[in-house]
Order: C-alpha cells, then structure tokens, then sequence
C-alpha cells in the first residue's frame, strides 16, 4: 500500500464513519494505525477505557484465531450488558465502533466495508 | 446429588448437538469462575488454557461495558462464538460452511428450551422437596461469613472449615475418613440472599487463625461476580 493510497483509504474511512456517527443509539469510534490514532466518542471520559477494550480485543481476538486455526479476522462483536462494540480490520487499520445493544451492527458492517 | 442440573443438561446436549452438527468444530462450558463444565475431547487443555486466560483477559477490560454476554469472532475460516447463560458461559467453534441459522437456533431456541426444562423440573422437585420431605432429609445448607482471599495464590477455590464441610455432607457415618470427605466433596455452591449463585471448588481453611469461626473464604473475583463482601452471610451447600 502506497502512502497516497493509505491516505484515500483513510479518508474514505473517515467519511463513512462520519455518515454513520451520527446514527440513533451510535456512541462513537476509536480509529487505528501503527502510527495514527482518531477517536471520537460522545462521552470523552470513557476514551482510556475504551481505548484499552479495543485493544484488548483486537489482541486477545488474534490469540484465540491463532489457538483454533482460525485464518484472518473479519469482524468481532463483543456486547456488555448495556453496550456493544464492533471491531474490524480494514485496510490495515484497526477501528473500533461502539453502540448500544438495539443497534443492528451487521448493518454498520456493511456501511463500513 | 450430583453436579448442577443445568451444567448436566447443558453439558449432555452439547454432546448430542455437535454429534448432529458436524460444522461445530468445537463446543465447552465454564462457569463464571472459570471452572470448565463440560469441554469436548478434541480439545487439548494448553489449547483450553490459553482460551481460558485469553478470556478472562478481555472479560477484564469489558467491565467498562458491563459483563460479557456475547462475543463473536468471524473470520474467513469459520466462528468462534461465547455466549452467557444464567451463570455460565458456552462456547461454540464453527467452521466456514456451518449454517449459521442452525447455529442461531441452537443459541436461541434449542438451548433455552433446555433450560426451560430444567427449570420446570427444579422447581417440580422443590415442590416435592417441601411438600414431603422431613426436616431432617433436607439438603443441608450452612449459613457462612465472608472473608475475602485476595492476591497471587488467592485461586479459583472457595475455603471452608472441615467440621463446616462434614456438616454439609452429613453421611451420618461418624467413622467416615476426613480425607475421603475432601476427596468426595469437590465443589459446593455459594448463594446470596438476593439469590445469585455459583459453584466453586472446595478447600479446608488453611490459616489456623480462621478456623473454627464459621467463615468461607472466598476469592475476590468470585466476590465480585456475586457482589458480596467481607463480613456478609451466605447460604452454601455441598455437592457431591
């Protein structure tokens, strides 16, 4: 990946996730590369823990592939008892959307990809 | 009585869904406390155990979201889907072709009408239980003290005084070894007033000091899963 073909990927992620950030029941997203970072969520108290969960799940996620042979990640969904959070890997960068429960995540899937 | 009927249902129809679902690669139970209920022969326990700490790991960091009640992994190859049902988890691993509305009808329909069942029962025996049942042949249960055990030995295991656990038991059998009661009685089930429960692995209090004063020591984590403290009273019962 050229560095001007990162920057339209990043770009073109960008914009979506702008159209979808507003969204009913949307509580933001972390957004990340080796080198950069953006995050944007509606309750900024909650960005170091939330930063760490995305991580952790991106990490802990990759172990568990790993462990079961499981090849390349698409998408992983973890729901707390109030909240759920949707991971994916895209064009190399790791993002991280959060939202409440009733929200229908396979449908940020597909706005997303 | 033996294990928690739930884990027993769980456990057997787990067995007779992966025989019918070719596609479920894998399929375990553990409870909140990690202790593994049912875990299917193809997996080795390095493989468990590296599932388990990866687990609780991020069951960890997803406090900030509440407790984990589902995480799903999809990758190109296949699933990797937990789900929690009344104080345990079940884990499925499914390969690329499984069907998916199979997989969701397991989840949702076929385990909880499982539950419902043994619910219907628990509650049928309950009734039995009090209906005609002398006091004497009841289930024994003790009402215990909490005290917390924290740091790196703290383990998975609740502690209990042996006369505590040899009342729990009541074999009636005054010539009955200690070490055979130990060995019989592996876990017991702590619950609340408020009617939260979990089972646990069994030990004799080790600190002499804590002996004799009618306390089970509990493992912090356990304590936080059942929001219980130091100093609070629990109802607890062996299970053989």
């Amino acid at each position: 990946m050229t560095e001007n073909e990162s920057t339209t990927d990043y770009e073109e992620l960008q914009e979506k996730l702008l159209s979808i950030k507003e969204q009913e029941g949307l509580i933001g997203y972390i957004l990340r590369s080796s080198k950069t970072a953006s995050i944007d969520l509606k309750d900024p108290a909650k960005i170091i823990d939330y930063a760490l969960l995305s991580s952790a799940v991106f990490d802990e996620s990759q172990k568990l592939a790993t462990v079961l042979d499981m090849e390349e990640i698409e998408s992983i969904i973890v729901e707390g008892e109030e909240i759920k959070l949707l991971s994916m890997k895209i064009n190399g960068y790791n993002l991280s959307v959060f939202m409440e429960k009733a929200v229908d995540h396979k449908q940020i899937f597909d706005s997303l990809t | 009585m033996d294990r928690d009927p739930y884990a027993v249902a769980l456990s057997s129809a787990l067995t007779e869904i992966q025989t019918a679902y070719p596609d479920i690669n894998h399929s375990f139970i553990f409870t909140q406390d990690n202790t593994i209920v049912s875990q299917d022969a193809n997996i080795d326990q390095r493989t468990m155990n590296r599932i388990m700490e990866s687990f609780e790991e991020l069951k960890e960091k997803t406090k900030t979201i509440g407790d984990i009640q589902n995480f799903q992994i999809n990758t190109k190859t296949g699933d990797f889907t937990l789900f929690a049902v009344k104080d345990m988890y079940i884990v499925f691993e499914t390969s690329e072709n499984a069907d998916k509305n199979q997989i969701y009808a397991i989840r949702k329909v076929i385990l909880p009408t499982i539950l419902k069942v043994v619910d219907t029962i628990e509650s049928s025996s309950d009734d039995l239980a009090e209906n005609y049942l002398q006091p004497d042949e009841e289930i024994t249960h003790k009402e215990l003290t909490v005290d917390t055990l924290s740091g790196f030995f703290a383990g998975d295991s609740v502690q209990i005084d042996l006369e505590t656990l040899i009342e729990l038991v009541n074999s009636g059998d005054p010539n009955e070894d200690q070490d055979d009661i130990l060995e019989n009685v592996d876990h017991v089930r702590i619950e609340t007033f408020r009617g939260d429960s979990t089972l646990c692995k069994v030990k004799e209090i080790n600190d002499p000091n804590l002996k004799g004063k009618n306390l089970v020591r509990v493992p912090e984590k356990i304590c936080r899963n059942l929001g219980i403290h130091k100093g609070d009273t629990v109802k607890v019962k062996a299970l053989l």
